[in-house]
């Protein structure tokens, strides 16, 4: 038969030669080499001393496979600092990017709770939409209340929809009087009573 | 459920919009699609899951399913899948492989280089084993060049199955009389045990997806089938994994998925190839060296 084997590598090895090849992964983050840019992210992933390095990487990155693995790598950290550092490219006009973060930031809920009604109280429609997103990770208590919250001032339909898609999933009873009212103010965007009645119905049919 | 309720824990039966908000949490979270029609059966699963977790209530339970508790999306999805394993179980990407991979593959290859092939997970054995004898069987330069098929899974206890090669006669139902033939042998039982020198083509290593460190060991594969695992993992873990998966594919090198999973949901490191027989993922050859 064809087939060959080779030893595969004991972990050890194969990260002493990563270490030694990146002897300063920060410094690293510099190369004009990608590769070398995506093995110091990776490496960087979980060291919260690295948060100011990788910050200042990510606003100098272009090749989009070495952004994502900065993103990961302060996902990795998941402290208050990484995500100060996430949060501003919530306005980034790069889709991919803009989801890398949010998947991000999904997954640190408890990192992100404390920064959820400023993000919600964004001027920016696109920032407040992406941040109904991102309530989606968090405890079912915390993003009824913080979407109806939303919900009572917003003006904007479009971040009443998301915020109303949102709800679908993870609203509690407590959220079907602001869900009523939403369908009364916008009454003349048929999509939005529509959508409110499908997450009225959701959550009735679960609670009832 | 009918044992259930004779252990006398009693049916909760799922709404309408509870069914469908547990398909829709699915959808986001795995991939998996359930159509309606299907209600009846999601019931059952979830009315299962209610009783064995003793939520008590559907909503008790999605707040578990939610946060994952105890890997509770694994446990619902395992009730929802059939997870018995076979030969040639997804055939149509072993096509894909003969038809598509290993002639881009090997046109960029030295000959005197190893085609490197990696199955993870690789559960008890029969995905690896399913790779080399479609290649003894379908690939005509089978001879030409080295090939390396590395299999490896978490599971020790799996891995250690599949190195002693002795599966049950339904693990065989996808194969031919001709193909069981050439590479089984029939034991007492209706069991079968795998020729050695297939045995002796596969080499069965413990590999952690989302451990980084355990990952950097595997290198340089031109194709890793990395089924039905990617599902099971959170946000975060999936992250990981496809840039983990990312560094053990050599450049131009292709990976294989489940059937309900798209890399494009998870990672917008690879590239999406779309084949006569499958839709397969690809690290991009341009990002070698890329400044």
């Amino acid at each position: 038969m064809p087939f060959v084997k080779h030893n595969v590598h004991s972990p050890a090895t194969e990260e002493g030669h990563r270490e030694e090849a990146l002897a300063s992964p920060i410094a690293a983050l510099c190369s004009l080499d990608a590769e070398t840019r995506w093995s110091a992210a990776r490496t960087l992933g979980g060291r919260a001393k690295a948060v100011p390095a990788l910050a200042d990487a990510l606003s100098k990155e272009q090749v989009p496979h070495v952004q994502e693995a900065i993103i990961t790598a302060l996902m990795r950290i998941g402290d208050e600092a990484s995500v100060m550092v996430l949060l501003p490219y919530l306005r980034s006009q790069d889709a991919s990017q803009r989801s890398a973060v949010i998947e991000a930031l999904q997954a640190l809920p408890g990192a992100v709770l404390p920064f959820m009604v400023s993000l919600l109280a964004d001027p920016d429609s696109d920032v407040r939409i992406l941040a109904t997103e991102l309530t989606r990770s968090l405890p079912e208590g915390d993003s009824t209340r913080l979407l109806c919250e939303l919900l009572q001032r917003e003006q904007h339909s479009n971040v009443c929809a998301a915020a109303v898609d949102v709800l679908a999933e993870v609203g509690t009873r407590e959220a079907l009087p602001t869900l009523r009212s939403c369908a009364e103010r916008f009454a003349g965007t048929p999509f939005l009573p529509f959508a409110v009645s499908v997450a009225i119905a959701r959550i009735s049919g679960t609670e009832s | 459920m009918a044992g259930l309720e004779d252990e006398g824990i009693g049916p909760t039966h799922l709404t309408q919009e509870e069914v469908r908000r547990v398909c829709e949490f699915l959808y986001r979270r795995t991939g998996m699609v359930f159509a309606d029609s299907r209600r009846y059966y999601i019931d059952r699963r979830v009315a299962e899951r209610i009783a064995v977790t003793q939520s008590g209530s559907f909503r008790s339970y999605f707040a578990i399913l939610r946060s994952d508790a105890n890997h509770e999306i694994e446990h619902l999805v395992n009730a929802f899948t059939v997870n018995e394993t076979y030969f040639n179980r997804e055939e149509h990407q072993l096509r894909c492989m003969t038809s598509d991979l290993l002639g881009n593959i090997v046109r960029v290859k030295d000959r005197t280089e190893a085609i490197r092939i990696w199955s993870i997970p690789c559960s008890t054995g029969e995905e690896p084993y399913s790779i080399a004898m479609w290649l003894m069987e379908h690939w005509s330069e089978v001879d030409s060049y080295n090939i390396e098929i590395v299999a490896s899974d978490i599971d020790t206890r799996a891995l250690q199955v599949g190195a002693e090669g002795i599966y049950s006669e339904r693990a065989l139902m996808r194969l031919s009389k001709d193909v069981i033939g050439r590479y089984f042998e029939a034991l007492p039982g209706s069991r079968y045990q795998i020729h050695p020198g297939l045995i002796d083509s596969v080499q069965f290593t413990h590999a952690n997806l989302i451990d980084s460190l355990d990952m950097a060991r595997y290198r340089s594969f031109d194709i890793i089938f990395c089924r039905n695992v990617l599902i099971y993992f959170d946000d975060s873990s999936r992250r990981i994994a496809a840039e983990n998966l990312y560094d053990c594919l050599r450049p131009g090198g292709y990976i294989c998925l489940g059937h309900s999973e798209s890399m494009s949901r998870i990672s917008s490191l690879f590239r999406v190839c779309s084949f006569s027989e499958a839709i397969i993922y690809q690290r991009p050859e341009a990002d070698h060296g890329a400044k």
